[in-house]
């Protein structure tokens, strides 16, 4: 069990997500970055499936009267442990009965993953134990935790081992690359100039279904469109320019034109933008995009 | 997007990459008959297939390849019958006063008055499009074009769960409370989707849905 002292900005208990529900409205939705939250899971010997939480901007304290098997991917976080061993990221670290871990601000990104072995124990929804939070269901009761809220984890079995992981190199300030959209042609030369030269802020207003971006509005023939399914990534312009770039938790149809769609291979980067950061764009395409392997964690165990 | 071959039949479908995974095929009136054929055929390399207003977006597994039996499905011609009609639902409504505040304006619009709008509404046989915007709310095509509305100017910070809508062709209902830019004509006791039912949404794409005034 673990006890929510102080709950973050927004904690969300999540898994890989569960798609095959758009036809009835309901996105995959799932970790921001699969494979960190894949590869936190692999480092305390779970299923890559199993759930754990999403941090986002600013972490929980979190009491664990019985210790536990944890491990942390993604951005960093201030943290502390109240036994005073040093919190390492990307590594299994042994909580002993009674500790607790202190995550405070985001220092280098925004969302991090924690795994804990066994996996966070909610019941499954639609076949996933993620948080949907626009419709307010699944995860923990539908909602981030709050001060005062237990989580029941799953017993674990078998061995404990010690492992690293490595993460995709990362690379700051790279464009993010974008294939076309379907309605690319509808915007002007003037449209797609401000769009591709220009240099956009990550909006306060931004969640899981959406990032907000301003900058240079992106000038459009504003044509009546059809509702059209859209997906994580792709990048729709309102009528007053500013494009929003839809997220994990966004609708699965859209009646903005679309511009064009983030690949998948750099959503875990935009996951790690926050507000006030710039993004930038560069085009692909589509036929390369598909030829990009899935950049994978490495993980070794500790000698 | 393939470039359409000469000689090949108008009714051929168009279909595009629009992401890495995902393909748009555009099915204009025959979306509901491709969207069942599809998921009839069980591709496994189709992890969801997202029906809308006039297309399908296919969503492929990461890496998957389009097989040889996918790419002649969608270049098979369209079919623009339901091999079978959706079931029928009958939803009860509340129309007008507090549960439809758009209703007087509407029927004012359409030159007609609050009961002749109502009586439309309830008339018509609408089948579900498709479903977006929330989980389980459903886009009804088959609004008669009398009753066509813009939607507002301005959203409504909070649309009650169970208002019936009209919103551009389409008449919608509100699964859950929250922001709405459609006009509202009713309010049903209906619950339009739960994640704890087997079947989440109590209506399907192709599903048949009537009106019944309470």
């Amino acid at each position: 069990m673990i006890r929510v002292e102080r709950a973050g900005a927004c904690d969300l208990v999540m898994d890989l997500g569960r798609p095959g529900w758009g036809a009835l409205g309901v996105p995959a939705g799932g970790a921001a970055d699969a494979a960190a939250l894949a590869a936190a899971n692999r480092l305390v010997g779970n299923d890559t499936a199993a759930a754990g939480l999403e941090i986002t901007l600013s972490g929980p304290l979190l009491f664990f009267p019985a210790g536990a098997v944890v491990a942390l991917t993604g951005a960093r976080f201030a943290a502390t442990r109240s036994s005073g061993a040093a919190v390492a990221w990307n590594e299994t670290l042994l909580l002993a009965a009674g500790e607790s871990l202190d995550l405070g601000p985001a220092q280098d990104g925004c969302r991090a993953w924690l795994a804990v072995r066994g996996g966070l124990m909610v019941p499954p929804l639609m076949g996933s134990r993620s948080t949907f939070l626009p419709a307010g269901f699944g995860g923990h009761q539908g909602r981030a935790l709050q001060a005062g809220d237990q989580l029941a984890v799953s017993p674990a079995s078998g061995g404990v081992r010690l492992m690293r992981a490595q993460p995709p190199a990362a690379v700051p300030d790279l464009p993010l690359r974008v294939v076309p959209g379907p309605q690319a042609g509808q915007f002007d030369d003037a449209g797609l100039a401000a769009f591709f030269g220009g240099r956009y802020r990550v909006d306060t207003a931004s969640d899981r279904r959406g990032v907000r971006l301003k900058g240079p509005a992106v000038t459009h023939a504003r044509r009546a469109l059809a509702s059209q399914g859209v997906l994580p990534g792709a990048i729709q312009v309102p009528p007053d320019g500013q494009p929003i770039i839809l997220g994990w938790d966004g609708p699965v149809t859209g009646g903005y034109p679309v511009i064009a769609a983030v690949i998948a291979t750099d959503l875990p980067r935009l996951a790690q933008r926050r507000p006030g950061d710039t993004v930038h764009f560069s085009t692909l395409e589509v036929e390369i995009a598909r030829t990009l392997a899935v950049v994978d964690w490495t993980i070794e165990e500790l000698g | 997007m393939l470039p359409p071959k000469p000689g090949q039949a108008a009714a051929q479908p168009a279909w595009r990459w629009v992401s890495e995974r995902g393909l748009q095929l555009v099915t204009a009136a025959a979306t509901l008959p491709r969207y069942e054929w599809l998921l009839s055929l069980k591709f496994p390399e189709i992890e969801d297939i997202i029906p809308a207003d006039g297309s399908l977006l296919l969503v492929l597994r990461r890496g998957a390849a389009v097989s040889d039996a996918l790419q002649a499905a969608l270049d098979a011609p369209l079919a623009e019958a339901l091999a079978k009609p959706g079931v029928l639902h009958e939803i009860a409504v509340r129309y007008g006063g507090a549960a439809g505040p758009d209703l007087a304006a509407l029927a004012e619009q359409a030159g007609m008055n609050a009961a002749a709008y109502v009586d439309c509404h309830a008339a018509v046989e609408f089948t579900v499009a498709f479903l977006g915007f929330q989980p389980g709310f459903p886009y009804l095509g088959g609004l008669p074009p009398a009753l066509h509305a813009p939607r507002r100017a301005s959203p409504r910070v909070r649309v009650p769960a169970g208002s019936v809508a009209i919103g551009g062709s389409y008449s919608g209902i509100y699964p859950a409370a929250g922001p709405g830019g459609w006009h509202l004509i009713g309010r049903t006791p209906a619950e339009l989707f739960d994640p704890q039912r087997a079947a989440p949404a109590l209506l399907q794409p192709g599903d048949r849905v009537r009106f019944v005034p309470l």
